[in-house]
């Protein structure tokens, strides 16, 4: 019984991971950089969901969509004010200055802790469940219908943003710009738009992950740290820029963890994902899902 | 004639010299470092309160004249709960600001850092709320300890267990030098008062927000207690797992905090029914009589942030009001002076008189006897005074007063 329990809370918790991950593949994958300030969409998410649903009454369920156009406007915001300069001119990667990156997003990541922290203040702010049953059974299962629920709509979430990558005529765009982006370019498509959508989709899917976790994992101006870093390995882990490489290496990684903590120990829970982040970096380097290279 | 004249001349333009200078020494404040964190990652929620404990104290006493006839001046500095920032905090606030001592430090392992810099430049360190026993038995003189320690705290709780006749406890604490050594303090408390007992910690880490690996093993085998060795945010997150897990509280396993959770003003708003049966150890409590200055300040906290005052606020308090209070022994701010005054000194604070120990180890330099309660919350959303005090000074532990979930 307590195997199946861990499977069940380490596929849940995989399931959270991915619904952050996806997000910070989809960046990877078109810009080739890490955004160190992911992790802050997510308490951005936390915050508006719980902000709206509690002081403006707005109620969680209207809460949700508006966390999730709070985390794409700020991604949109950071892409077109901060991470533009990086590309805008520049047709080859070769010419990109990555590094630039690294610290403009680490900065808007020390700003928005900082600032949420001095403007809502320091207490943990507990968001209210989408549905209200503290705990329940289901089967031999115990878990909270906020649980039950979040993991559904992450599961949809990401199942929806798979189909809309894979099918849509903006997906296909993206797809193209991730493969090749003087390529894409060339047969006329408009990369910087793309790269304006993907971080807009990220912070959103941040966001939402981040609203519906509030009730789960309370908010607070630091809470973003725990799912970046883990998101960090999850995308190295799947293989730089796969979708379907993050979502598998998540899932991985919450059972992983959910069975490393209770039958090795508890303490070195995050080790574990390091660990299978080497031996995945010194045998399979590309990741689990990723491409040798991307040189055309 | 004129010699007389000149003389009388240089004579009055050195004492109008003198005098200004004078004056201009006695305007000068006294400034004071605070080492709190005031940014993650450590503990924001205890720094705010800490501010708020001194600032109160600090206008108390600039309103009613300063000290020494000069005003007092808090110097702030963030340590963002990081050990290597508390050091880096306490030598600018001592070389830079020149600050007569230093105060604020809210957690042990900053704590631990800080007072080596106090120590090497022979400053006074009032500690606020740094529980380990490692500040105290490092045996430093410049180093005096406002809160109760960690040893203390577990022979209070290693009674409470016994008391309640329990057979295996299982404590939660965080991997920091505070949860680990609370824990052990533990163990080691109840090796001696109740051998018998299965005692068992593990360790979370605080940045962690998924706690549900450790506490399903539980439901399988439900301990009669689960010790919270830990602080907010991360001990709300493990309350609410305990409960949407079924392991506690329930009418088989009774939850224990340790580290007055229930006095944080965001408790509520972060835990709900998990909160509910909590068995709490707290060092203070509304119905605990307290002395006119702990009402006062008090009061005024009330009156500053709208929420009700917790042991944080009057330690923050004492500890500011220990230093005010060896100035004015002293009648000097020359911080060699004020540590031997403060060896010394029996001072009144806002929890009461209190003596300066003297024997090494756990208790060395640390305000005794600090008084300690038991309570127990019995609703959603209850305030502190309305909670069911089971334990406190001169009271017996009421277990029959007791309530338990129904199932």
């Amino acid at each position: 019984m307590l195997n199946v329990d861990l499977l069940i809370n380490g596929l849940i918790i995989g399931l959270f991971y991915a619904l952050m991950a996806v997000g910070l593949t989809l960046i990877f994958g078109i810009l080739r950089v890490i955004n160190f300030a992911h992790g802050e969409f997510y308490m951005v998410g936390a915050y508006t969901y719980t902000f709206a649903a509690l002081k403006l009454g707005t109620g969680p369920w209207f809460a949700l969509p508006l966390a999730f156009a709070a985390g794409a406007l700020v991604g949109w915001l950071a892409e077109r004010t901060l991470m533009r300069p990086l590309y805008t001119g520049y047709t080859s990667w070769g010419l990109m200055r990555d590094e630039y990156s690294v610290v403009v997003t680490f900065a808007l990541s020390l700003l928005l802790i900082n600032l949420v922290d001095k403007v809502v203040g320091p207490y943990s702010q507990r968001g209210p469940a989408l549905v209200d049953i503290p705990r329940m059974a289901l089967g031999p299962i115990m878990l909270s219908g906020q649980k039950l629920v979040a993991t559904a709509v992450a599961a949809a979430m990401i199942a929806g943003l798979a189909l809309f990558i894979r099918y849509s005529s903006w997906g296909r765009q993206i797809r193209a710009v991730a493969q090749n982006r003087l390529g894409a370019s060339l047969a006329g498509i408009d990369t910087t738009r793309a790269s304006s959508l993907v971080f807009t989709l990220s912070g959103a899917l941040a966001a939402l992950s981040g609203a519906l976790l509030a009730p789960i994992i309370n908010a607070s101006p630091d809470v973003g740290a725990f799912p970046a870093i883990k998101s960090y390995v999850i995308v190295v882990l799947g293989g730089m820029g796969s979708m379907p490489g993050s979502v598998v290496a998540s899932l991985m990684l919450g059972v992983l963890e959910s069975f490393g903590a209770v039958y090795i120990s508890y303490d070195y829970r995050d080790t574990f994902g390091l660990v299978i982040l080497m031996l995945v970096l010194i045998f399979r380097p590309q990741g689990l899902f990723g491409e040798k290279g991307r040189e055309v | 004639m004129t010699n007389d004249l000149s003389w009388l001349l240089k004579f009055i333009v050195a004492a109008v010299v003198a005098s200004a200078a004078l004056a201009a020494n006695a305007a000068d404040p006294i400034k004071i470092g605070i080492s709190i964190t005031q940014s993650p990652p450590g503990s924001v929620v205890q720094g705010t309160q800490v501010k708020d404990g001194v600032e109160i104290v600090k206008d108390m006493v600039n309103k009613s004249g300063g000290v020494l006839g000069r005003p007092i001046e808090l110097v702030y500095e963030d340590n963002q709960g990081i050990p290597e920032k508390g050091r880096a905090a306490t030598e600018k606030l001592i070389t830079r600001d020149k600050v007569v001592a230093v105060t604020g430090g809210h957690q042990s392992s900053v704590c631990l850092a800080e007072i080596e810099v106090a120590k090497r430049y022979n400053i006074p360190y009032v500690n606020t709320n740094c529980w380990a026993d490692a500040v105290r038995t490092k045996g430093y003189p410049q180093v005096f300890n406002a809160p109760i320690y960690s040893s203390r705290v577990a022979e209070s709780i290693a009674e409470t267990i016994v008391k309640l006749g329990l057979k295996r406890v299982v404590a939660f604490c965080e991997n920091t030098d505070y949860g680990i050594g609370q824990a052990k303090a533990i163990a080691e408390a109840l090796k001696q008062k109740a051998p018998g007992i299965d005692y068992k910690y593990e360790t979370l880490d605080r940045a962690g927000k998924d706690f549900t690996p450790a506490i399903l093993p539980l439901r399988a085998n439900p301990p009669d207690m689960v010790l919270m060795v830990m602080l907010p945010p991360p001990a709300y997150i493990v309350m609410n797992q305990l409960y949407e897990q079924g392991v506690a509280p329930t009418a088989r396993t009774w939850l224990y905090d340790s580290s007055g959770l229930a006095d944080y003003p965001d408790f509520w708003q972060n835990v709900k029914e998990a909160g509910k049966y909590m068995l709490n150890f707290a060092l203070y409590h509304p119905q605990m009589k307290l002395p006119k200055l702990a009402q006062e300040v008090g009061q005024a906290y009330r009156q500053r942030t709208k929420n009700e005052p917790n042991r944080l606020i009057f330690q923050a308090a004492d500890s500011l009001l220990f230093i005010v209070d060896a100035i004015k022994q002293a009648k000097t701010t020359d911080p060699a002076a004020l540590i031997k005054t403060m060896a010394n000194m029996k001072f009144e604070g806002t929890r009461g008189q209190f003596r300066i120990a003297k024997e090494p180890g756990a208790r060395y330099q640390q305000m005794v006897d600090i008084p300690s309660v038991t309570y127990q919350i019995t609703e959603v959303n209850q305030a502190t005074g309305k909670t069911l005090l089971i334990e406190g000074p001169g009271m017996p532990l009421a277990t029959a007063k007791l309530l338990k979930p129904a199932k």
